[in-house]
C-alpha cells in the first residue's frame, strides 16, 4: 500500500468555452483514503473526477498519481477503475462478461480471469446473477455489477461518480455501509463524487466541498461540520441546514433582534456579521431570543420546529422533551462555542 | 340471504360478459368493414398478379407463336433447369447482390463512424449523402452512362486516362461492365446504409465507451467488442433490406448496360424481362420470375433466421 493511489491536483482549470467549470483546483489524496468530492450540481466535482480519470483534459494545471505527472496520459494507461452514475454496463454482455472485460483487455489467462470474476462477484454478492444480461437486473444489482467490474482489476485508484443516486432510499443506506466496508477491506484509494452531504459525511475519511468551480474547504467531515469556513459551506453541510441570520457584533456579543448572545469571540468594537447556529445546537431556555413556533416537523426520534424570530426564519431541533405547541412563543439560546460568525462581505469565517 | 346475493352476482356477471362479447363482435365487424377496401386493393394489386404469374408459368404463352399456346404443366421449369442462361443470370444476380450489399454495409459503416466524430457539418453531410437515394435508379443509370463512364468524356474515364491507365471501355468489357453496375448500385444505396447505421451509432450511450477506455480497451477493441455487437441488429436489418432490393434490381442495369455486353450483367430479373417482353415468351418469362421469387424468399428466410439466431 506504500504510496499506491496517491493523488495530487495542482491548480487545475477547466474552461468550457467562456465558462470556467473549474477555477484552479488543488488538493491531495493520501493512499488508502476514502475521499469525497461534495458539492451541489454544477459545482465542478464531476468535472474534477473526469479529469482525474483522464476522460476530460484540463485547460491548465497538472495531475499527479503516485508522484508521476499523468496530465497528458491517456485514460487507458492510468490504471484507474470507475463506477459510473449510469453504471455504464455493456448491454450486450452477461454480468460475467462485463466483469471479465477489463481482465480480458489486460490479456490475463482465462483460468485466472474466471477466478477473479467469481471472487469479485462474491464480494458484491451477485455470484448467482453471472449469466444474466444487465437489462434483466434491478437497479441495485446493476450497481453491484458495476462495482464488481471496477474492483476486479485491483486498480490503484477507484473512482465513484454518484454511484448511489439511482437507488431508492433504503437500498442506498445499505449499499453505503457495504461500500465503506468493501473499500476498507480492499485498502484501495477511493474518490467519491456526491451531492448528498449525508453520504459524504458517513463515507469519507476526508472530503472537499465544491462551490461554483472552486474548493471551499478540505478536511475531515466532522471538522468541516464543526468549523465550516464560509457561509456557503455552512449552509450546505448539515440537515436541516444551519440557521444563518444577519446580526451586529459588539464587544464579543452578537445582537439579534435586540437580544444579546455571548460568543466565543474576543473582539472589541462593532461590526456587521452573519451568525450561524446549527438547529441541533439551539435549545429552549428560560432566557433568550424570543421566537414563535410556526410549524412542527416530527421526524420520529427528534422534532424540527420552524420558528419565526422577528421576521427571520429559524429552525431548532429538539428531542422528546416538552415540545411547545404551534403558535407558542418560546425563548431560545445557544452556547457561545456553538455560535459561528461569518463576514457578510467576504462570506468567510471570522 | 347471502347465497341469493351471490347467485344474483354471478348472473349479472354472466350478462355483463355476454354484453362484452356482443360488443367485441360488433367492433370486430366494423373494423373488418373499414379494412376491406384497403384489403381488396392489396389483393387486386399484389396477390392476384402473383397468383396469375404462377398460373401463367404453367402455360406455354408465346406471343410470337400464339398457335402453339397451351397448358404445359411444369415443362417451363424443366426447361429452366437445363437453361445455361438461367444459371448464368442467377450467378450474376448473386454476385451483384453479394458485392453490392457487402460494399454498402462496409462503406456505410465506415462513413457513419467517420461522421460520428465530425464536430461540425454533420447536418450538411447527411443532406448531401442522402441525395443519391432520392434519385430514380433509371436517372442514376443515365447519369453514369453519359457523364461518368462515357469513353474520353466521362469523368471516370477522364480520371483513368490522367492516372495513366488509359481509356477503358467501361461498359463494353464484361468484367468492367459488371464492376461498373456494382459501383453504380453501391454509389446510389450506400447512403441508406450510412443513414441507418449513423442513427443507430448515435443512439449508443457515450458512457459505455468511457467505461471501456478505463477498462483499457483500445480503439479497435472498442469497435470489435462494443460497437459491432451493439450495431448488429441494425446491420442485419440493412443487409436484409438491401439484399431484397438488390436481388430485384432492374432499372439502373437496364439503362446502363441493358444486361450486356452479351449477358455479362444480365441479372435474373433482366433475363425474365427480356424473355417476356423482348422474345415475347410470357410463359417461360413467368417461370423465370417465379424462380427469382423463390430465390429471394429462400435468401431472406436464411437472413431472418440468422437475425433470430443470437
Amino acid at each position: 500500500m506504500t504510496g499506491r493511489g496517491q493523488v495530487r491536483f495542482e491548480d487545475i482549470v477547466k474552461m468550457h468555452g467562456e465558462f470556467s467549470a473549474l477555477k484552479g483546483v488543488s488538493f491531495d489524496i493520501e493512499p488508502g483514503e476514502f475521499f469525497a468530492l461534495l458539492g451541489p450540481s454544477g459545482s465542478g466535482k464531476s468535472t474534477t473526477l473526469r479529469i482525474l480519470a483522464g476522460l476530460d483534459a484540463p485547460t491548465s494545471g497538472r495531475v499527479f498519481i503516485d508522484g508521476r505527472d499523468i496530465t497528458a496520459t491517456d485514460a487507458r494507461d492510468r490504471d484507474i477503475a470507475m463506477v459510473f452514475q449510469s453504471y455504464a454496463l455493456y448491454p450486450h454482455m452477461s454480468v460475467y462478461e462485463n466483469i471479465a472485460f477489463p481482465l480480458e483487455m489486460a490479456k490475463l489467462p482465462v483460468a485466472e480471469i474466471d477466478v477473479a470474476v467469481k471472487d469479485a462477484a462474491r464480494k458484491v454478492k451477485i455470484e448467482h446473477l453471472l449469466d444474466r444480461k444487465p437489462g434483466q437486473l434491478s437497479g441495485g444489482q446493476q450497481q453491484r455489477c458495476a462495482l464488481a467490474r471496477a474492483i476486479v482489476r485491483k486498480a490503484r485508484l477507484f473512482l465513484l461518480d454518484e454511484p448511489l443516486s439511482n437507488l431508492d432510499a433504503k437500498l442506498r443506506m445499505e449499499t453505503r455501509a457495504e461500500l465503506k466496508k468493501l473499500q476498507r477491506s480492499l485498502g484501495v484509494t477511493a474518490v467519491y463524487v456526491t451531492h448528498d452531504q449525508e453520504e459524504a459525511m458517513t463515507l469519507a475519511d476526508r472530503m472537499a466541498v465544491f462551490m461554483a468551480g472552486e474548493i471551499q474547504q478540505v478536511g475531515r467531515p466532522a471538522e468541516i461540520f464543526a468549523k465550516p469556513n464560509s457561509i456557503d459551506v455552512a449552509a450546505f453541510i448539515g440537515s436541516p441546514p444551519m440557521n444563518l441570520l444577519p446580526a451586529r457584533l459588539a464587544d464579543g456579543d452578537v445582537i439579534i433582534a435586540g437580544h444579546r448572545l455571548k460568543t466565543a469571540m474576543q473582539a472589541a468594537g462593532e461590526r456587521d456579521v452573519v451568525v450561524g447556529i446549527r438547529p441541533g445546537a439551539l435549545r429552549i431556555a428560560p432566557d433568550g431570543l424570543k421566537a414563535r413556533v410556526e410549524l412542527i416537523e416530527d421526524l420520529g426520534d427528534t422534532k424540527v420546529l420552524d420558528l419565526d424570530c422577528a421576521g427571520t426564519a429559524m429552525r431548532i431541533r429538539v428531542g422528546d422533551e416538552s415540545v411547545p405547541p404551534e403558535g407558542a412563543v418560546i425563548s431560545i439560546a445557544a452556547r457561545p462555542q456553538d455560535i459561528h460568525l461569518f463576514d457578510p462581505a467576504t462570506r468567510r469565517r471570522l | 340471504m347471502k347465497p341469493a346475493t351471490a347467485t344474483a352476482g354471478i348472473a349479472t356477471g354472466t350478462a355483463a360478459s355476454d354484453l362484452g362479447r356482443v360488443l367485441a363482435q360488433r367492433e370486430r365487424r366494423f373494423a373488418a368493414a373499414l379494412l376491406a377496401p384497403a384489403f381488396m386493393a392489396l389483393l387486386a394489386t399484389t396477390t392476384f398478379p402473383l397468383l396469375f404469374l404462377i398460373g401463367t408459368s404453367a402455360f406455354r404463352m408465346d406471343l410470337a407463336m400464339p398457335f402453339a399456346d397451351g397448358f404445359v404443366g411444369l415443362e417451363n421449369y424443366r426447361t429452366l433447369l437445363t437453361d445455361d442462361r438461367f444459371w448464368s443470370s442467377l450467378l450474376v444476380s448473386l454476385v451483384y447482390t453479394g458485392a453490392t450489399v457487402v460494399l454498402q454495409v462496409a462503406l456505410g459503416l465506415a462513413l457513419a463512424l467517420l461522421v460520428m466524430d465530425m464536430k461540425r457539418g454533420q447536418g450538411w453531410f447527411r443532406v448531401v449523402a442522402i441525395l443519391p437515394v432520392v434519385l430514380s435508379p433509371a436517372v442514376v443509370g443515365m447519369i453514369w452512362r453519359t457523364f461518368m463512364l462515357a469513353p474520353e468524356f466521362g469523368i471516370v474515364d477522364y480520371l483513368a486516362i490522367n492516372a495513366g491507365l488509359g481509356s477503358k471501355n467501361w461498359l463494353g468489357d464484361p468484367l468492367l461492365a459488371m464492376i461498373s453496375v456494382i459501383v453504380i448500385h453501391t454509389w446510389q444505396w450506400t447512403p441508406f446504409a450510412f443513414m441507418v447505421l449513423l442513427a443507430s451509432l448515435a443512439s449508443l450511450p457515450e458512457d459505455i465507451y468511457e467505461a471501456a477506455r478505463l477498462d483499457r480497451a483500445s480503439a479497435w477493441q472498442r469497435f470489435r467488442r462494443i460497437t459491432l455487437p451493439l450495431l448488429r441488429p441494425a446491420i442485419v436489418m440493412v443487409v436484409i433490406m438491401r439484399t431484397m432490393v438488390a436481388l430485384t434490381a432492374f432499372a439502373a442495369i437496364f439503362t446502363v448496360t441493358g444486361g450486356g455486353p452479351g449477358t455479362a450483367t444480365e441479372i435474373l430479373n433482366l433475363y425474365a424481362y427480356r424473355k417476356s417482353f423482348t422474345e415475347l415468351s410470357i410463359g417461360y418469362g413467368s417461370a423465370l420470375a417465379v424462380a427469382l421469387l423463390i430465390v429471394t424468399l429462400l435468401i431472406s428466410g436464411v437472413l431472418f433466421a440468422l437475425r433470430r439466431a443470437k
